[in-house]
């Protein structure tokens, strides 16, 4: 019995975890990229990387499945070295990448955008090169922004269930996390054990509500020691 | 010794300026729009002029011509804007300290407590910028730009957002700060008072050029065309034709008033006959008279501003065509009030070595 929601508990963590850290620097990494870059893809870019925010989950596991299937370029490549990773965990934590990647991207972008450009070129005139500026300024500036989105990321991960059906499939202890696993316990009449299941993610998102709450607070009042400074 | 001769067009406006600092304040004064934070923000390498030259100390910042681009970080040039800039984030230490990277952690502990001691606040050094009035924000914005002894120092309205008390503090304080700082400061300001205060020279912007350069006691006496004559202060300005000149003086005819002006303005003497002139004088200098000699305009009196320290008058001068020509002087103002009625005839006075000339 306790193996039955330990388990996926377990996979569910580890996956998230695992995802967050991938999407936290892709999406920064994707933000500042993007907030320098003026050519003309730009609206083009941005929208592949917002387009699994919009799609449902299903089209995005059919999309990940054609990538990674046996026929598909990285399948291909994959099965040059002899591996694969279709029904594996790894592909727990690629639906989880792609699904909370848009959050993170968006979030982080939008935080480094609203840092005063004044700031920013105060920072070169006294020169500050590009990566300095943005450990020392931009970053710490957007920080609050960056750790909503981390949270947003984080709880869009965690309940991703299309995409990782599709692609991971649901291998007990192995790509069974907990979405997938409530809805097989529905399934197969356990409703007993989905409801317990569903308590666990009732007190994670409450959680991330919360820490939601207190990041955006924090991002709004960034800027009020400045105006209060001028009484 | 910076050189700037840059060029920049953007949609509906163009930039076009020409202008060397040699180890001076020079005060740009201008309209709002008229291209004086973008000037700045060239010669910082905040912004990228189309074509031209920028050299500092002989080192080639930006020139069109062979390419070169020098990025901001290079350039060793001290920003200080309109909003400060501070980084929010950093202590008042920290925020002076930014831009002296790379040198021995003594010197630079040592080179902020001694700009703290001039900035005259070496008790704030570890409070956030938001702890501060912005007074010493501003203090702090200054001391940070000058930090790592940059060769130029450019100053974007800095004193805007500041109450007069604090203003009239840091313009005096920013003309101490000659006696650290030696290099060439470029400060903008659209307050004519502020920039005769703190400026050697004067740069008037009018859309995208500077107008006239010149020491601004020169300026002040002789603006070149009409904007500059406006923004520094010449409130009375009319048309008028050349009717006689000889080596030191000339008569002007202004059709507004019906009347001849006798002008001897250093640039009488090279006025023409029939030549179209604009005639101007500042308030302060018109005195009235309540009897017709020569050099003055019969007028009416209209009302009275009274200010702190000034009383402005308006006059008016009526025509056959019903037209009313608008005139305005200014005296310290008196323990009573004078007596001024509106109607009142009156003889405005314009001394004839106190009216400027404008050829174009």
């Amino acid at each position: 019995m306790l193996e039955t929601f330990l388990s996926p508990l377990y996979v569910s963590l580890k996956t998230v975890l695992t995802a967050t850290v991938i999407t936290f620097f892709l999406g920064l990494a994707a933000a500042r990229w993007m907030s320098g870059y003026t050519g003309k893809l730009k609206s083009i870019i941005d929208g592949i990387f917002l387009l699994p925010l919009v799609l449902p989950p299903t089209v995005v596991g059919f999309g990940l499945l054609l990538l990674f299937g046996k026929n598909g370029p990285f399948g291909k490549i994959l099965e040059l070295l002899g591996t694969t990773i279709i029904f594996s965990w790894p592909a727990t934590v690629i639906a989880a990448v792609i699904v909370s990647f848009p959050l993170m991207y968006m979030s982080a972008r939008g935080g480094f955008e609203q840092v005063d450009i004044n700031i920013e070129n105060a920072a070169r005139t006294l020169g500050a090169g590009e990566w300095r500026i943005f450990w020392t300024v931009t970053l710490p500036l957007s920080w609050p922004s960056i750790m909503a989105a981390t949270v947003l990321a984080f709880a869009r991960a965690l309940g991703e269930f299309g995409a990782t059906l599709m692609l991971a499939g649901n291998i007990p202890g192995k790509t069974t996390t907990i979405p997938v696993a409530i809805y097989f316990k529905i399934q197969a009449g356990h409703m007993g054990e989905a409801f317990l299941l569903t308590l666990i993610v009732l007190a994670f998102a409450f959680v991330s509500l919360a820490l939601l709450a207190y990041w955006k607070n924090k991002a709004n009042n960034k800027g009020e020691g400045i105006t209060l400074a001028g009484n | 010794m910076l050189e700037i001769n840059i060029k920049k067009t953007l949609p509906g406006f163009q930039l076009d300026i020409d202008l060397s600092v040699n180890r001076e304040i020079i005060s740009m004064l201008g309209p709002s729009g008229s291209g004086k934070t973008m000037t700045l923000l060239s010669i910082a390498g905040l912004l990228k002029p189309d074509q031209g030259i920028i050299c500092l100390n002989g080192c080639t910042l930006f020139s069109s011509q062979d390419n070169i681009f020098l990025p901001p970080q290079k350039r060793k040039i001290g920003f200080v804007f309109q909003n400060y800039a501070l980084f929010p984030h950093m202590t008042v230490a920290d925020n002076i300290a930014y831009g002296m990277q790379g040198k021995p952690k003594e010197q630079i502990k040592k080179r902020v407590d001694d700009l703290l001691e001039i900035i005259h606040i070496p008790a704030l050094k570890n409070r956030y910028p938001f702890e501060l009035s912005s007074g010493q924000q501003q203090r702090v914005a200054l001391a940070r730009a000058i930090a790592p002894e940059p060769e130029a120092l450019l100053l974007d309205e800095p004193f805007s957002a500041l109450d007069t008390f604090r203003k009239e503090r840091l313009e005096f304080e920013l003309l101490t700060l000659q006696q650290y700082y030696l290099g060439d400061i470029l400060f903008v300001t659209h307050d004519l008072t502020q920039g005769f205060k703190l400026g050697t020279r004067l740069a008037i912007y009018d859309n995208g050029r500077i107008v006239q350069c010149d020491n601004r006691e020169e300026v002040i006496s002789s603006p070149v065309n009409r904007t500059a004559a406006r923004l520094t202060g010449v409130k009375n300005l009319f048309d008028g034709i050349v009717t006689g000149s000889d080596n030191h003086s000339a008569i002007i005819y202004i059709p507004e008033f019906g009347t001849s002006l006798k002008t001897t303005d250093y640039s009488a003497a090279k006025l023409y006959v029939d030549q179209m002139v604009v005639l101007g004088i500042r308030p302060e200098h018109i005195e009235i008279f309540e009897e017709p000699t020569e050099n003055t305009i019969p007028c009416r009196e209209g009302h009275q501003v009274v200010g702190v320290t000034n009383i402005h008058y308006y006059y008016y001068a009526e025509r056959d065509n019903n037209k009313r020509y608008h005139l305005e002087s200014c005296r310290p103002r008196p323990l009573l009030p004078p007596c001024f009625e509106a109607g009142k005839p009156c003889y405005l006075y314009f001394p004839p070595e106190r009216i400027i000339t404008l050829v174009n």
